[in-house]
């Protein structure tokens, strides 16, 4: 065991909260600059269309800057660069004139107020051609159905589109039709998930000021600086030093800005032109047709022998990505890392497919893609458990991966061992919790309410490393430097989407070095002052990110042991520091010998005088590994059988994050999961008109409903629980959260309204249309 | 094709239009005799300027009712309860008359969005909105409420049934001005109930529902019903009322009067909710609401 | 037009078109970017700013409808660089992720708190349905409105 920690572990305010609190933290859309042009984007009307003509000299006459797809770099790129090479395909321009959904930026112009630009943009006149759009994946994948895009671009060559196919991925293991054979039980069924949108509350933005030596200076929602300047260089040839993207604080993302969101192209071309700063925010209306969560199909198959024990697993996965690819590819091998790292699988079968529809293009969105198969797993689990007589909890644990076992993580290319788990507690204390042995029998149940609990377990990775390189970029600058006072500069490129990253780093430095939390100054840092970091995604924030400000806090500490071991005459190995409240500071001492010690700001001032240096560490540090958290929900609901209405009773949800490093934001995350996946499950979608090929609800939140205060459990009925483990891998033994939090939820939920009214939905959301036409169908039955 | 994805900018108010806060009532009607049907009334905005933002209407002129204190309060008179068209959602929230004498309409009146909305909101327009879903409105209908109009004319009063045309129209002539609603006192010992499903806490209704009953010598008396978001405007469930009328409140009847209630919607299907969950959840909020309306008016027990 | 309004304590004059939001006014003119443009019709609520005390919306408030009256933003929440309950409750509480809803969370917390000192679980998320968040769950804002409430309470 450990000494007992100073910080790791205990709850303490995010050290960014008290300028969110008072409204004084900067975020990309609180930008304004002098002398600032507001950009308006010209969307294409039609989901389908090639552009004829487009005449844009109204909007010029009102003294607007205006680019259309003629005067972008002539430059087919891939939004998202967290993979390599050999794991993307490029589709995208940054304005186009073949327009694939309704919302594809066509034009845009720029003007003194938007007020004006949006005149502007209203006398832009274009002819359309209009083409044959597709709505549907498997509609889309029919031979002979117009292509959205004829050729993308694969390293560099020019590849052709089969049946608007972007990309395939299978995989065989062992004899699949010989595992089927083995089982006593096989089940097959198909799902359908939703169209999710992030409904993160800052919609996407970019303020871009044109330097004087021909740079630009980016400031955007982002969850990756140093991919957005390298994706600007890509483009536009701007040399990437003088590209400078700056940090700000992100209103939320959920994976929608792992992409450089299109506002930055759009806003670099205008101020590139105008030689003015430009501020292009999207509204909401625009941000729900700039991105959308991954809207999967899947033919799932399990068999399983009389004990318990799964003998073969087959899965088709169609993906319904829109109309671009954001690394569906990656997408592809991340999929059936999640599907096989939930249960082990002796043979397997996977068949993935992503194909192109005249739909907004869709990205990762807190999970990228787990809780979607996991929803499914979950529920065919739950399925066979009954058909084979067993307590689906017994026969998950029985299958589950776990310690020692193989992991994929992040795909076929990212595989390690686990390391540290605590499945097995959190389902047997998850369970008593909730009083799993009282449940209802499936559909046993009469009258008007009837309640159920339902129980889903999952897991996400804590970042992409892995032992070898694979082809996801995975790692993290961090730089840390002793101020004169014993303060310490923190330097780091990545970002905190909300969840407390950086504040954990803060927690990791000063526990490393025996500091007063205060002292860690998080810098407000931007691309040209940080090492390269590759996204604050992947729930890597923590172990990844973290383990950088480990690495650099051991640096310094070294050194400042070094130091002072001159200056008390002592051995570095004998010396101590303590963070000393009263005076604000570490302070270095010599253990055993009193009067011993000099404070790190002394220490730090006579480096200065005495023309020693900075007392500072550089590092860039890759995980060699990914290693799975976990999660378990009991989630109890009771279902109106008049209304359909489904209101959470009661929640317990358990985590294994490793060691926690600030419960209270932990907690927090947990918290924020199950509202999201409670929605996902019960109320989110974006559904098409047909016949317009745009969205329904138009972008308008009015028709897109997420939980309010108001739907979600009480504060008594919703407990969550850590299972703490120790990762050998993570910083003082910590893994990852943000996406395992979510991942089961849905599951979970649907287990629960099965054990309610008996009824299972294989698509969802499960609305109360779904469960009353259900019931209604059961009773003729 | 989308006509609407390059015209909306929900970030500003992209319309020019001249700002009128009359003083007095009389001024306000001259304006509205003057401008007529280029001229929107702005009593707390979020439907005005909602609809645009999204360039559904675009106005010349907006005349503001800030000023009109007249306009604004709640008060018992003779023959009823009188309540300013501009008085905001809020205040009949919290009134002291409105809790006690017509608690159905507090009830609605709660169910009207957030506390924002109802901070802004008037109940004015509310109903000048003529939303289908409207959740004052189904209250107002069966409490019998009545519309006061005004026009450099004179003034007119149109009971609430006739009020709604449809989706957005009202019986109001570009030149008139909704001035107050007022609410027969309400019978002795009466029942009510309002219901609304939506799909979170804070939606716009699927379905909502009102219920004002009485009950004479253990039998239903007086009995309506008025049903939202079924229909191009509020409606009357005249069918289930008629069956319920005289009768002895049983299960059974409800159950009848409840699926007599398709007889007077016609619901459509839409992102909220399908034609079909509408029709379920309708007859469900029906006997929702009668079963407790029932309890209220002091009779069943069950 | 020019109005006179109160802002956060002090008197101010503006000039404003009609069609000018108050959101707009406060964010792009007075330079206080704590309102936040979330939707722009009302449903998300992370706008809301006090007008003579009571939270509503100003991405759907004409700033010359202002004229005359009192606002607050939540910069003007903080008295003489003292948090207050609310705000140091939400922080203690890890109430804020992504701090987006924050501002309007707090401002409108702060009309409740100020009508009811003692709200129940049920009316304070009612009072807050108002206000979207993606990140919490609002399971930790609510209780950091229960404790701003004590502490207020004394």
């Amino acid at each position: 065991m450990r000494q007992s920690f100073r910080f790791i572990g205990r709850s303490t305010p995010r050290m960014d909260g008290v300028a969110k609190v008072t409204g004084r933290e900067i975020y990309a859309s609180d930008i304004y600059l002098p002398d600032m042009l507001y950009a308006r984007v010209l969307k294409s009307p039609y989901p389908h269309a090639r552009v004829k003509h487009i005449d844009v000299s109204g909007a010029e006459r009102l003294g607007a800057v205006v680019v259309t797809y003629r005067d972008v770099p002539d430059v087919v790129y891939c939004p998202r660069l967290v993979s390599t090479p050999e794991a993307t395909y490029k589709d995208w321009r940054v304005l186009t004139g073949k327009p694939l959904y309704v919302g594809d930026p066509i034009a845009a112009v720029a003007a003194e107020s938007e007020e004006l630009a949006q005149r502007a943009l209203e006398a832009i006149e274009v002819e359309f051609e209009v083409l044959e759009p597709s709505f549907d994946p498997l509609e889309s994948m029919r031979p002979g159905k117009p292509l959205l895009h004829e050729r993308i671009r694969y390293m560099g060559e020019e590849v052709e589109v089969e049946n608007n196919i972007a990309c395939t991925m299978e995989i065989e293991q062992g004899d699949v039709e010989r595992g089927f054979e083995e089982a006593d039980v096989v089940l097959e069924r198909e799902y359908r998930t939703n169209r999710r949108y992030h409904c993160q509350l800052e919609p996407k933005t970019a303020v871009v000021r044109p330097e004087p030596g021909g740079g630009v200076t980016i400031w955007t929602t982002t969850q990756s600086i140093h991919n957005t300047r390298l994706l600007i260089h890509e483009i536009f040839g701007i040399p990437v030093g003088k590209i400078n993207v700056v940090k700000t604080a992100l209103g939320g993302s959920f994976g929608s800005s792992i992409q450089t969101n299109i506002v930055v192209p759009i806003a670099v071309a205008l101020a590139l032109k105008a030689r003015k700063p430009v501020r292009l925010a999207y509204t909401r209306e625009e941000d729900l047709h700039e991105h959308c969560a991954y809207q999967m199909i899947f033919r799932l198959k399990l068999g399983a022998r009389r004990d318990g024990r799964l003998t073969a697993g087959s899965l088709e996965a169609i993906l319904d990505i829109g109309a671009h690819q954001i690394q569906a590819y990656p997408l592809l091998g991340c999929l059936v890392g999640w599907w096989v790292s939930l249960y082990k699988l002796p043979n397997l079968r996977y068949v993935g497919k992503a194909v192109y529809t005249n739909k907004v293009p869709s990205c990762a969105m807190r999970g990228y893609g787990n809780p979607q198969i996991t929803w499914a797993v979950e529920s065919l689990m739950d399925e066979l458990a009954e058909e084979l007589g067993l307590d689906p909890l017994e026969f998950k644990l029985l299958n589950h991966v776990g310690l020692g076992d193989l992991f994929w993580g992040q795909g076929p290319t990212v595989k390690s061992i686990i390391k540290s788990s605590g499945v097995e507690e959190l389902v047997r204390r998850g369970a008593k919790l909730i009083g799993w042995d009282k449940r209802p029998k499936p559909g046993a149940q009469r009258g008007r309410y009837r309640r159920g609990i339902g129980f889903g377990r999952g897991f996400h990775t804590s970042s992409a490393g892995a032992p070898v390189p694979g082809t996801v970029v995975d790692y993290t600058g961090a730089m840390l430097k002793v101020n004169e006072d014993g303060t310490l500069d923190y330097i780091t490129a990545m970002m905190d989407c909300g969840g407390g990253t950086l504040t954990a780093h803060a927690k990791i430095i000063a526990e490393e070095i025996g500091v007063p939390l205060e002292c860690v100054n998080i810098v407000r840092a931007d691309t040209q002052t940080t090492l390269y970091d590759v996204c604050t995604h992947a729930s890597r924030g923590v172990y990844a990110g973290g383990a950088a400000a480990l690495q650099v806090a051991r640096e310094v500490k070294r050194k400042l042991l070094e130091l002072a071991a001159r200056v008390l005459d002592a051995y570095p190995h004998a010396l101590k520091i303590r963070p000393d409240e009263k005076r604000g500071q570490g302070v270095i001492y010599v253990e055993g010998v009193e009067g011993r010690e000099i404070t790190i700001g002394e220490l730090a001032s006579m480096a200065r005088h005495k023309n020693w240096g900075t007392i500072a560490a550089v590092a860039s540090v890759r995980q060699g590994s990914c290693p799975p958290h976990f999660t378990a929900y009991f989630v109890e609901v009771e279902v109106d059988t008049e209304t359909g209405k489904v209101r959470p009773v009661r929640v317990v949800a358990g985590a294994d994050v490793g060691r926690v490093i600030n419960p209270k934001l932990a907690e927090g995350q947990i918290h924020g999961g199950f509202a999201m996946g409670w929605s996902m499950a019960l109320l989110e979608d974006t559904p098409y008109d047909p016949r317009s090929g745009d969205l329904l609800n138009k972008g308008f939140i009015t028709d897109y409903k997420i939980p309010t205060a108001g739907d979600l459990p009480s504060l008594e009925d919703f407990q969550v629980f850590f299972v703490e483990t120790e990762e050998p891998t993570g910083p003082f033994g910590a893994k990852g959260l943000g996406e395992g939090a979510l991942n089961p939820v849905a599951g979970a939920i649907a287990n629960a309204i099965y054990n309610a009214i008996g009824v299972r939905f294989y698509e969802l959301p499960i609305t109360p249309d779904k469960i009353l036409k259900a019931l209604k169908g059961g009773e003729r039955r | 094709m989308s006509l609407w994805i390059n015209r909306i900018d929900t970030h500003i108010l992209p319309i020019n239009f001249q700002y009128h806060a009359p003083e007095t009532l009389e001024e306000a009607l001259k304006l509205l005799a003057e401008y007529g049907d280029e001229a929107k009334i702005l009593s707390g905005g979020t439907d005005l300027l909602v609809k645009m933002k999204q360039r559904l209407i675009e106005p010349r002129h907006i005349i503001s009712l800030r000023n009109l204190t007249e306009l604004r309060g709640i008060s018992e008179v003779e023959g009823g309860i009188h309540i300013g068209a501009a008085t905001k959602l809020r205040e009949i929230e919290r009134s002291q008359i409105i809790a006690e004498r017509l608690p159905l309409l507090h009830e609605a009146v709660k169910a009207i969005g957030s506390i924002q909305i109802r901070n802004m909101g008037t109940i004015g327009g509310n109903l000048c909105n003529a939303s289908p879903a409207a959740d004052s409105a189904v209250a107002l209908m069966t409490l019998g409420a009545e519309l006061h109009a005004q026009s450099i004319e004179g003034e007119r009063i149109i009971p609430i049934e006739d009020f709604f045309k449809g989706p957005g129209v009202t019986a109001l002539k570009p030149v008139e001005l909704l001035t107050a609603i007022r609410i027969p006192p309400p019978p002795e010992n009466y029942g009510w109930a309002f219901m609304k499903i939506g799909r979170t806490s804070l939606d716009i209704a699927t379905v909502n529902a009102a219920v004002l009953l009485t009950l004479r010598g253990g039998r239903i008396d007086l009995c309506r019903i008025a049903l939202g978001a079924v229909a191009p405007t509020p409606v009357r469930a005249v069918r289930a009322e008629e069956h319920l009328r005289g009768r002895e409140p049983t299960p059974e009847l409800i159950q009848e009067a409840s699926e007599l209630v398709v007889e007077d919607i016609s619901p459509i299907t839409d992102v909220r909710g399908t034609a079909e969950y509408r029709v379920e959840a309708s007859k469900a909020l029906v006997r929702d609401a009668l079963k407790l309306s029932i309890e209220r008016a002091g009779g069943g027990g069950r | 037009m020019k109005i006179r309004f109160k802002l956060n304590g002090r008197e101010i004059e503006a000039e404003v078109e009609p069609n000018t939001l108050l959101l707009n006014l406060l964010r792009e003119h007075l330079h206080l970017t704590g309102a936040k443009y979330g939707c722009g019709i009302g449903e998300c609520g992370a706008c809301t700013v006090l007008l003579d005390g009571e939270p509503i919306l100003s991405c759907l408030t004409l700033a010359v409808e202002v004229d005359g009256r009192e606002v607050t933003t939540i910069e003007g929440l903080a008295r003489d660089g003292e948090l207050h309950p609310l705000q140091r409750a939400f922080l203690e509480e890890g109430a804020v992720q992504c701090g987006f809803c924050t501002p309007g969370m707090i401002l409108t917390a702060k009309a409740l708190l100020d009508e009811n000192p003692n709200p129940s679980e049920d009316e304070i998320r009612e009072y807050l349905k108002g206000n979207l968040c993606r990140c919490t769950g609002y399971v930790n804002i609510v209780k950091a409105v229960k404790r701003a409430a004590e502490e207020m309470r004394g």
